[in-house]
This record gives C-alpha cells, structure tokens and sequence, in this order.
C-alpha cells in the first residue's frame, strides 16, 4: 500500500495563482479585441479605397474574429475559473450562431435598404424606403402570399392523411414494419429528385404513365400543369408526398407512447373505434399534433424546389411562393438589395405568424385541458 | 485513288474526266511533294484531318461519346503543338467555368482538352453549370469581385459586364493566328469579341434562330386535300409568314399525320431563366424589324423600349392565338421542352430554335425524326411595324425577313487574372485557342455539341455529305443559317449589361399573359415599364451609349 502526498497549496497561494490568471486572461481579451478591432478598421479603410494594403477579401476579419473567439473563451476560464469552464460549453455555439445567423441577418436588413443591382454601374446605394414601398406595390410578391395561404392550408390535409397512416401502423397489420419503412421512403429523397421523377417524369404529358393511365381512364388532356388550380393541387400532391411521411412517423411516436390502459379501460366501457379515438386518442394526441402541425407549416412556408424545378411558377404565378419568387429576383435579376428586403420582410411575416400559431395553440390546449 | 480524296476532288469543283486526265500529274507531285514540303501538302492533310475527324463516331452511329471527344481533341491538336513545347505548362492549373446543358458543352471540352492536357502538362478544373445559374453565378462573381476560374465560357450579351469591367485578358495575337479569325462568318467579325478596340473573345459558335419543319406534314397529301376543302389560300406548303404559321398551327388542330395528333407551332411560354425570352423575339423581329432601322428591341435616342409597340403586341397576341392549338400542356412548355421533348420526339410540325435541333435530328439517339426535317430562316410577315411613322408597311420587296441573332454564340474568354503570371496566361490562351480552332468547329457543328456553324469553312456542304449527311437535309440546314447570318435586316442583339434582367422580367409579365391573366398590350406595357425602372437602376445614360456601340449606331 503506497501513499501519494500532494503538495498542499496554501489559500493565500491560491488566490495569488489566480489573480494572476485572472489578470492574464483580461490582457488576452483586450489585445485579442484589439486585434479584431483593428482588422475591422484596416478592412474598412480598404474597402473605402484610403489604403491599399492588398486586403482584397474580408477574410483576415474572419481569422481575426476566429482568434477574437478562441481568446474570449480561454479568458473566461483564466479570469472566472470553474464558472468559466461550464460557460466555454455554450459560448462556442453562440458565437457561431452570432457569426452565421446573427451577423448575416442584421447585414441583410442593411443591405435591404440599399439599391444594388450586380449590374449596375454605380454599385450599391442607400435609398431608404424604396426597396419597402417596392414590395407594399409588388403585385407578384403578394401573389406569392396568397399561394403561401393555400400551401399552409394543405398541411392540415396532410396531417389528416398522416394521422390516418400513423393509425394504420400503430395497428397489429400484417408487414407492419416493412410499411414502416415503405412509407418512410419519400421523407429519404431530395424534393429536387421528387420534382424530376414525379413531376417531369411521371406526370409528364406525352409519354408520362400518369398522364396515359388518365387518358386511359377517360381524361383526353391530362395536363398537369396548364390550368391555375390544377397545378397548384399537383404540387401540393408532391409536396405532400414527400411531406407526409414526416409528419407520420411523429404522429406514430406519439401513438406509441399513449398509456394503452386508458383505451382497454373505453373499450370495456362498451366504446366503439370511433369514440375512442374521438375521446381518447385525438385529445391525447393533442400537443404532437400541434408540434408536427407547425413543424410542417415552418417548412411549408419555405416551399420552393419542387416549384421552381416543375413550373417555374406558372401557369401565370399560379404555383409560385414567396421563396421562389426571391429565387428568381435575386438569381435572375441580380437584385440584391430588392431581393433581400423581400427576404427580411417575409422572414419577420413568418416569425409573426409561427408566434401567433404557438400562442394560439397554447391557449388553445390549455381551454382543452 | 482512295475515295475520299476523290470525294474531296469532286468537292473543290474537278469533273471526273479533269481527274482521270491528270492523274499521272498528281501522283508526280503527291510523290515529290513529301520531299518539297509543298504547301499542298498541309491542304492535303487538313482535308484529310477534317475528313477523318468527321467519321467520329460517324453520321447516324449513335451519339458520341467521351471517348469520341477524346479522339477528336487529339487529332485536332497539330496547331497547339506548333506553339507549344510538350510539357511547357507543367504545373499549372487552370480554371474554367461552362455550362453543361443536355449534357453538353463542359462536358465535350473536358474530352477535347483531356489529350491537350495530357500534351502540355497543365491541368484544368470545371465549374459546371445548368443553363439557368449562368447567368446569375457569373453576374455575382463580376459584382464580388470573386472571379474564380482562368477561362470562361460566355455569350456575347455578356460582353458588356465582364470585358468593359476589365475583367478579360486581352487575346494575344499569336492566338488571333492559331484560330484564323478571318474564317469568322461576319455578323462574329468586330465589334462582337472585342470591347474598345481590344479583342478579348474566341468564337466556338455562332446563334441564330432559324425554322425548323417537319416535311412530313407539308407533302402529306390528305392534309393538302383538306387544306383545299376547307378554302385556305395558295398551295399546302411550308409557311414562309407568321401568318401562315398562324393559320397552319390553327388548321391542324385535330387532325393526324401517320396515325399521330398533328400539331402545329409550338410556342415556349414556360420561363426559361431569361432565355425564354428569345422566342417571343423570334415571332417578333418580323413584324418589329424595319429594314430602315437598326433598333428593334429600345429606342436609340432614349432606350425608351419598343417591347409595347403595336409589333410587340401582335407577336404576344399570335402566341395567345396560337396556344389554344398546341400540344395540350404547351403552357408548361420552356424552350428545352419544345425542342428536345417535343419536336425531335415526334410532337409538332415547327419550332424555331438554335442550330442545335438539326445537329441533333441525325446524330442524337433520342431523336425520332431525323429524316423527316427541313429547315428556313424564320418566318417573314406581309408587313412590318414602322416606329417613325407609327404605322404597318408592306414592303415592295415582298414580305419582311428579319432573322433573330439570338445570343450572338458562345465563346471562351481568358480571364485578366492570368496576366500577372505569363506561363498561367500562355496556357489558358492555348486551350482556349484549341477549342476555338477550326477543324474541331467543323465537327462541333456536325455533333450534337451545343454549337452551331460559325465559321466560313463550316459551309462546305461536300465535307458534310461525305460524313455522311444527306445532301438535300444538310443544304437546306446550313442554308438556314448562312442566309440568316448574312440576311441584311438581321435583329442583332444588344450587348448591354445586364440584358438578362430585361429578358427575366419580361417572363414572369408574359407567364401571366399566357395563363390568361393579363392582355397582350396590358402584359407588353407592364414589360415596358419594368424594363424602364431595369434601365434607370443600371444607369440610363450608360446603357444608352453601350446600346448605341452594340449597334454601331
């Protein structure tokens, strides 16, 4: 048996060791700042053309951002210690949320203010409003909109047909699994494949076996795409495709985890299938329901892929979101500062109406509780 | 004698009987000719090299392939060797950025440049993009100042944003003489490639719009007979107006040809990333283009547009017409769809469209109508719009012609970033050179490639016909566009910045046109304006003076 004797560190040592890392840890802090801050000044003086150091990219604002962060993490664990340690595990993701969403945002309500045109001669230029009054008198964004409405409309569609799924794999059915994973396919693919196979391939007029199977069954023009309605159904048709599964496999979960005693216990009661799911398991299945509902409609109000790839829009905006249409503003057009503000601005509708849906829905399960 | 050489005799214009009786002459000189080092001897293998390059993989063998490329880039490659050492740009690498549409393009260069790489020791990477991020990736690298690749593939339109930005190398002149630009049909001569005087661009395609038919349709006999029943005028034949193309496309609405649904015109009323914008201009140059007057598009004085104008709108209204008799989903239909979905897969009787559906009719694999094809320069019309007088003419000289120079053709451009490195630029000037060079034009016109003639030389019908071309299919294919390249009331394009913005905008109005949303003068006026609010953000003086250039106003 051996003994090993650690030297002990008097609290007056302690103190002194770290003060010293504390006083360490400020000076690395206020030079790594320094640093940034002056990065940040050299790289504006460039970029206004008063010095010519060969900066020709923002990139050493970056590197010295990078130190900045490596620096402010170690100080905090030289200057507060055992607090510093636990916060070193957060600070980390902060500074790249601040540097990838943060940052980028507010340089975007920046540039949503400005009038730049990759094409033009002048460059960028503030102009105020402008690029707001645009949008309040821009008949396609607000047609964009509307589409949006019907897109987030189809979502409860789609919770239907997905509720009924989840029913129907939550049951002692045969294959059970291999449907599982059948119906979970479509969630696996990219909607930019979805729009090819589906849209171009399957659906396609001439030779597509959607449209022969519909001549077959007596539709002489099936057009899939060339009426407004028509167009619109299909592609929520394929968004729902790929969409459902999603919402399926959450609802699934959360049948599972429904106490199965409730529902024998309705069942002795003399309930029959659709009294217990309308008392039991639909109420029960409340607060998932409610998360899968505005998960999809988060994702539903980016819809653009399937759009773009299919129908460009068309017939006559018919099918065309918001998202696409920046799409083509920003890509086609080269307009930036326009093509941002229509981005900032349908990003703060979204924010509004996603808090709007929670608090509703909130107040909504509280009264069903 | 092989054949071939008596083929190539038979082409430069020697009867059979001049070849027999100087036959013994000919082996005299093709005898001391090896010693003598006699000019005729490079005529003789750049006929032979021609000759040979188009047997790869040969007319109606199936669509080539990488390996085809490969073999066509190396045989091709005498005129890189007599300006550069093997091995000369060991280590440098180059970028290049292209398009890769139908699988084309990028994808051709690759195996043209493999057996220069291999040659020269430089190695090149590809940016490949589709049709519809061209325009926008090219147009944020100008703006970023992000420019990322050492060769660029890019239409003339383009010219205005990248070459007057200074962001092109200007061509050497060694390289001006490896690609013999004097070969250029003119429409390509100066000032298309060159910007203030300096040449920046080498051609690898010429554009133009041309009429693409099936003749099929036009000799059937049971759809003359019922031309005549129902009381049309003139003869059942191919329509040289639009209002023929008009009046045939409403005509055939439900009637067959060969058991099939015939189908007229096919219009392309689908957004197509700006490009879709050239077929409306091809109904229209027609009626816009005014023999006496240069401009069609914008006004010279005021670059106030003309797309409003009573020319315009009657195009637009053609199309609304017209739609009603097309294939069932004709709204769904971009220009990709007409061409390649619809008119070489059997569906319509007439598209106009680059050269690229005659170089593809009898060398693509999933072409099913290649022998049944003619082609004209567009459609004319009885009479034309006069912006001075604000009235409709007929012209004396019979209906009006104006052939659409959509996109002026692809070319390579050598970015201004290799200047500060000689070896760097040497090299991308060398392959930019090779894919400029003129043996490997005749076949990239041959091939289905994404190009069409551009050059004088490609005109050789005799070289066609010994691919393997029919006569009568190939005359008529390039007659269709050496008589619109040379047609004097060519609508040229603009080179102005940002022209694609004008041509995007105008889709999204017209989609709306289409779908019935909006009229035709209702949808041109909303063009009209979108396209002042595009001139003014770009700034209005400065697009006036690079349109009045582009037309040598």
């Amino acid at each position: 048996m051996s003994h090993t004797v650690t030297p002990a560190i008097s609290p007056v040592e302690r103190t002194t060791v770290q003060h010293t890392a504390a006083r360490r840890g400020r000076l690395l802090i206020v030079a790594a700042s320094i640093l940034l801050f002056a990065v940040l000044v050299l790289q504006i003086l460039e970029a206004g053309g008063v010095t010519a150091l060969g900066l020709v990219s923002w990139r050493s604002l970056l590197f010295a951002y990078i130190f900045w962060a490596v620096a402010l993490c170690a100080s905090q664990v030289m200057i507060r210690g055992e607090a510093g340690q636990r916060a070193v595990f957060v600070l980390p993701a902060i500074l790249f949320t601040v540097a990838m969403v943060v940052f980028p945002t507010v340089f975007g309500l920046y540039i949503a203010f400005t009038d730049w045109n990759l094409s033009a001669a002048a460059g960028r230029r503030f102009n105020g409003l402008d690029n707001l009054r645009a949008l309040f008198a821009d008949v396609y964004f607000w047609n964009a909109l509307l589409n949006m409405v019907y897109y987030v409309l189809s979502v409860l569609v789609q919770y239907a047909i997905a509720f009924g799924l989840a029913l129907l794999l939550n049951t002692e059915i045969k294959a059970r699994k291999f449907f599982r994973v059948a119906f979970l396919l479509p969630l696996m693919l990219s909607p930019v494949a979805v729009s090819w196979m589906i849209g171009k391939s399957l659906m396609e007029y001439r030779f597509g076996p959607a449209a022969t199977l519909a001549r077959h069954l007596g539709w002489d023009n099936p057009a899939f795409f060339s009426t407004p309605w028509l167009a619109r159904t299909a592609i929520m048709a394929m968004d729902a495709w790929v969409s459902i599964p999603f919402m399926m496999i959450l609802l699934l979960a959360g049948l599972q985890a429904l106490p199965s005693e409730i529902k024998e216990a309705a069942k002795v009661d003399g309930a029959s299938g659709w009294q217990s799911f309308k008392e039991i398991t639909f109420p029960l299945m409340l607060p998932v329901s409610m998360t899968a509902i505005i998960l999809r409609i988060i994702f539903q109000l980016k819809l653009a892929d399937i759009v773009i790839n299919v129908t460009a829009g068309g017939p006559g905006g018919a099918t065309d979101t918001v998202s696409s249409f920046i799409f083509r503003e920003y890509r086609d057009r080269s307009n930036v500062g326009y093509g941002t503000m229509l981005a900032e601005f349908y990003l703060v509708i979204i924010i509004i109406f996603v808090a709007l849906i929670l608090k509703g829905a909130s107040r909504w399960m509280q009264r069903e509780n | 004698m092989k054949v071939s050489d008596f083929e190539r005799m038979m082409a430069i214009g020697l009867s059979r009987r001049a070849i027999l009786k100087t036959s013994a002459s000919l082996g005299a000189v093709a005898a001391t000719s090896g010693m003598l080092g006699l000019p005729g001897t490079a005529f003789a293998q750049d006929a032979s090299l021609r000759s040979q390059i188009l047997q790869v993989p040969g007319v109606g063998k199936g669509s080539p392939t990488d390996a085809d490329w490969q073999k066509v880039g190396g045989m091709c490659l005498e005129a890189t060797k007599k300006s550069v050492k093997q091995g000369e740009f060991a280590g440098v690498q180059l970028s290049f950025m292209g398009l890769n549409n139908q699988n084309l393009h990028n994808v051709l260069f690759r195996g043209f440049l493999k057996p220069w790489e291999d040659y020269t020791g430089a190695r090149i990477t590809w940016i490949d993009l589709a049709q519809a991020d061209y325009s926008p990736r090219l147009q944020q690298a100008i703006a970023t100042g992000t420019v990322d690749f050492d060769l660029l593939e890019m239409g003339a339109p383009f010219e205005g944003d990248v070459c007057g930005k200074g962001l092109a190398s200007e061509m050497p002149d060694w390289v001006k003489a490896q690609i013999d630009m004097d070969d250029y049909v003119d429409y390509l001569k100066a000032p298309v490639g060159t910007w203030d005087g300096k040449t920046y661009r080498v051609s690898v395609d010429g554009d133009c719009h041309n009429f693409n038919y099936r003749t099929d349709y036009f000799t059937d006999a049971g759809l003359a007979k019922a031309w005549k029943d129902e009381g049309h005028q003139g003869e059942w034949g191919v329509p040289k107006t639009w209002q023929k193309v008009q009046e045939v496309t409403k005509f055939l609405k439900g009637k067959t040809v060969g058991g099939m649904e015939a189908v007229g015109y096919l219009d392309a009323p689908k957004a197509w990333g700006g490009f879709g914008f050239y077929f409306l201009g091809s109904r229209a140059t027609a009626y816009a283009k005014h023999p006496n007057d240069k401009a069609w598009l914008f006004d010279t004085d005021t670059m106030k547009p003309r797309i409003n104008n009573p020319a315009w709108v009657r195009a637009i209204q053609d199309i609304i017409d017209a739609l009603p008799s097309e294939a069932g989903d004709q709204l769904n239909a971009d220009p990709g769809t007409t061409a390649f979905q619809q008119f070489l897969a059997g569906t319509g009787s007439m598209v106009s469209w680059w050269g690229d559906v005659g170089a593809s009719a009898r060398t693509s694999d999933s072409s099913v109508v290649g022998e049944t094809i003619g082609f004209d320069i567009l459609p004319g019309s009885d009479d034309v719009y006069n912006t001075k007088t604000g009235k409709w003419e007929k012209l004396a000289s019979g209906p009006n012609h104006a052939p659409n120079m959509a996109y002026l053709g692809w070319g390579v451009y050598v970015m201004a970033r290799v200047d500060r490195d000689e070896k760097k630029k040497r090299a991308a000037w060398s392959a930019a050179a090779h894919l400029g060079g003129k043996d490997l034009a005749l076949w990239t016109a041959a091939y289905p490639s994404g190009f069409q003639c551009y050059r004088k030389s490609q005109f050789n019908i005799k070289e066609w016909v010994s691919a393997g071309y029919d006569e009568a299919f190939i005359s008529g294919y390039l007659a269709s566009q050496s008589n619109s390249y040379n047609h004097p009331n060519a609508a040229i394009e603009p080179r102005i910045p940002g022209i694609f913005q004008y041509y995007s905008v105008a889709e999204d109005e017209l989609a709306k046109v289409f779908a019935g949303r909006a009229t035709a003068q209702a949808g041109a006026d909303a063009i009209a304006a979108a396209w002042e609010k595009i001139t003014d953000q770009l700034g209005r003086d400065k697009q006036l003076a690079l349109y009045k250039a582009s037309l040598g106003a």
